[in-house]
């Protein structure tokens, strides 16, 4: 029992989930309308959209690498979606996939240049935010696309039942799908191996070329699908869909555990991260405090997980050399 | 101290590899050297432009254009160097944007609401400016993460508690005489503004080439163990170079601030991010290693003076209007790999020559 249970505190997802159980019971006790099915229902969407973001950035986190480009990505999929809708007549389907495709071409194009390159990720995708920032505003001319089939929009602000709302389906499968692929299959053992020790990735006979790329690809994928998300819960394909992202993604992660340098993210505890943002987002509203604060309050987030991980880092290290 | 990704260092190990070995380097003929350095290519880059424009759109070459394109290219410059300063190290600061915006603001709020003169103002704003920086570098140095996320984190924490005490307004009462200094022109052609980036380029570069401080940010940037074992104390060196960069962030916003004749919260953008691009822009073309430890200040200038013509031009052309962040992207991107196959040049070229 007792072992059980050290092994759980010990996991990446138990400090997090601890958290949000607090918060929630302490946060209920000061206002109950928090735990409302309506309340819940927006903590749910805000959360949908985010955890799909943050699992753009954990994959590249994952090959100890960064994605500046996912809010640029992510708002070019969105637009081209929405423009497909209203300019050509595309059925919601098929512009979905046309924006997703474009999400994945845009992450092999980062991969590609990363990997035969060999310059670092952060300028590349800080040459490539901009490149698919301007192609964003250069096709919208910064002006949104206002023509969203009724379909559409009712999938971004109707629910399955309950407080659940069908944003919350594609955001669990994404989930499961992570999970699934991280810990179960070749490609994410490929991409923890990698950004664990490439060194050692690569004398195993892991490519390290195809795994980055492939990487990148994932990112791309669901930072597109987030994206469309966006215009489906908005019902409006924004061009400034995408440029508040960057912290965002980076803090859910983090708080869930994820080693920056690569080689160890955790997609519950990440997921968990995303709850904790929506919940401290919710507190801000709740309590009447300046909603300008929750910048300052992610950053003091980040700071404060980096520093925990960064302790937990030290703990363990020095209980594997004692025992 | 700022702890590679393995992808990175292996990266750096196969970067030393390539690099051209220094002897058969200097063994080279004296012309054929300078016309291979970063230096030349640039400003041959800006003079091809340069005519390109002049001889295509009839504003370009007017006096009045070269007078605005200095005004933006001025403070451009200022934020690379910002960024440069920093990049010496082997990390970066994503928060330039913020604390740019942060001085410029407290300069605002010391005019209006204190009521102090313009210089005490300028001082105040440029030692915010160089506080957070300290803040920065004492984060990363005693932490031992990457200047990456932790100055991801305090640009959201920096620019969100500058929002929350201005409430988000602007400072527009400011003493005539900043917007009269923005509006200076030397000759008819130069901007004041740009003199002040001259200047202080000048004072970067005597601080590299001739005091012992530069020597040891080069020394700790380039390999910081050694470093260390030769008695540079990197840590403080690292935050010196953190405060230096805060610094240099509130010149370029105070430049903003006389361009424009007011300190507005959103004058870089949401977060301070669309500082972002032109502060790596000028230190990347200008040949500054981002792995830490080789600089060049002249570079810099040049890269920024490269973009801000080439951004200009565009607009003559109007072709720039909504497309104009492709353009940059790629020109990041065409920088970055132009620098990668001109290394790979003197590698073969000093191969030859030895």
């Amino acid at each position: 029992m007792t072992a059980a249970f050290s092994r759980f505190l010990r996991t990446d997802w138990f400090g997090p989930l601890a958290i949000i159980v607090a918060a929630s019971i302490g946060i209920s006790i000061f206002d109950p309308s928090f735990l409302s099915p309506f309340n819940i229902q927006i903590l749910l969407l805000a959360a949908a959209v985010n955890c799909v973001i943050a699992m753009s950035q954990m994959v590249i986190i994952a090959i100890g690498q960064m994605n500046l480009a996912i809010g640029a990505i992510g708002g070019l999929s969105a637009i081209c979606f929405a423009g497909l809708m209203q300019v050509w007549g595309f059925p919601p389907i098929l512009a979905a996939a046309a924006g997703l495709a474009i999400g994945v071409a845009a992450g092999l194009i980062n991969g590609y240049l990363i990997a035969r390159t060999g310059i670092s990720a952060f300028i590349i995708t800080l040459a490539s935010l901009s490149i698919f920032k301007g192609a964003d505003l250069g096709i919208t001319r910064a002006q949104p696309f206002y023509n969203i089939p009724a379909s559409v929009k009712a999938f971004g602000n109707t629910t399955i039942i309950g407080p659940i709302p069908w944003l919350a389906l594609p955001a669990a499968l994404i989930v499961a799908g992570m999970w699934y692929l991280l810990y179960r299959q070749r490609i994410g053992r490929y991409i923890l191996a990698v950004g664990g020790n490439a060194n050692a990735a690569e004398l195993s006979g892991i490519s390290i070329a195809r795994t980055v790329i492939s990487a990148h690809a994932i990112s791309g994928f669901l930072a597109a699908l987030a994206g469309i998300m966006l215009v489906a819960r908005l019902q409006l394909g924004q061009p400034s869909i995408g440029d508040d992202w960057l912290i965002l993604s980076f803090a859910a992660p983090v708080i869930g555990g994820a080693a920056l340098s690569g080689g160890h993210v955790s997609v519950f505890g990440t997921s968990f991260g995303v709850v904790i943002v929506a919940i401290i987002t919710q507190a801000l509203v709740i309590f009447h405090i300046d909603p300008y604060f929750v910048e300052v309050v992610l950053g003091l987030l980040i700071l404060w997980a980096v520093g925990v991980n960064r302790l937990r880092e030290v703990r363990f290290q020095n209980v594997a050399r004692a025992a | 101290m700022d702890a590679p990704t393995p992808i990175e260092s292996s990266q750096a190990a196969s970067d030393a590899k390539r690099a051209p070995p220094s002897i058969a380097w200097t063994e080279l003929p004296a012309p054929a050297r300078m016309l291979l350095t970063n230096e030349f290519g640039l400003i041959a880059l800006i003079a091809i432009f340069g005519a390109i424009f002049a001889l295509g759109t009839p504003g370009f070459g007017s006096q009045f254009n070269l007078y605005t394109l200095g005004r933006t290219m001025a403070i451009d410059i200022m934020i690379g160097f910002s960024m440069m300063v920093v990049i010496v190290t082997g990390g970066l600061n994503l928060s330039v944007g913020a604390i740019g915006v942060c001085a410029a603001m407290g300069m605002g709020w010391l005019l209006e609401r204190v009521g102090l003169p313009l210089p005490l103002a300028i001082v105040g704003a440029l030692a915010l400016g160089g506080a957070l920086g300290a803040v920065n570098g004492a984060l990363i140095v005693r932490s031992g993460l990457h200047s990456f996320i932790i100055t991801l984190a305090t640009m959201s924490v920096f620019f969100g508690v500058m929002v929350f005490i201005t409430r988000a307004q602007a400072f527009r009462d400011l003493p005539p005489e900043i917007s009269a200094f923005g509006k200076m022109r030397i000759e008819g052609y130069v901007s004041a503004l740009l003199i002040v980036s001259v200047v202080v380029g000048l004072g970067l570069m005597a601080l590299y080439r001739l005091t012992p401080l530069g020597r040891d940010m080069l020394a700790a940037g380039a390999k910081a163990a050694a470093a260390e074992l030769s008695g540079v104390r990197v840590g403080r060196i690292f935050v010196i170079c953190h405060i230096l960069s805060g610094i240099l962030a509130g010149v370029a916003a105070i430049m903003l601030v006389a361009r424009t004749g007011a300190a507005i919260p959103s004058m870089a953008g949401d977060l301070g991010q669309d500082w972002l691009l032109p502060a790596f822009l000028g230190p990347v073309l200008g040949g500054t290693a981002l792995a830490g430890g080789r600089v060049s200040v002249f570079g810099a200038f040049l890269g920024s003076v490269l973009v801000s013509e080439l951004t200009n031009g565009l607009l003559q052309y109007r072709i720039g209007e909504f497309w104009l962040q492709t353009w940059l992207g790629l020109l990041l991107l065409l920088a970055v790999l132009m620098d990668l196959a001109r290394r790979s040049l003197l590698t073969r070229m000093g191969s030859l020559a030895r």
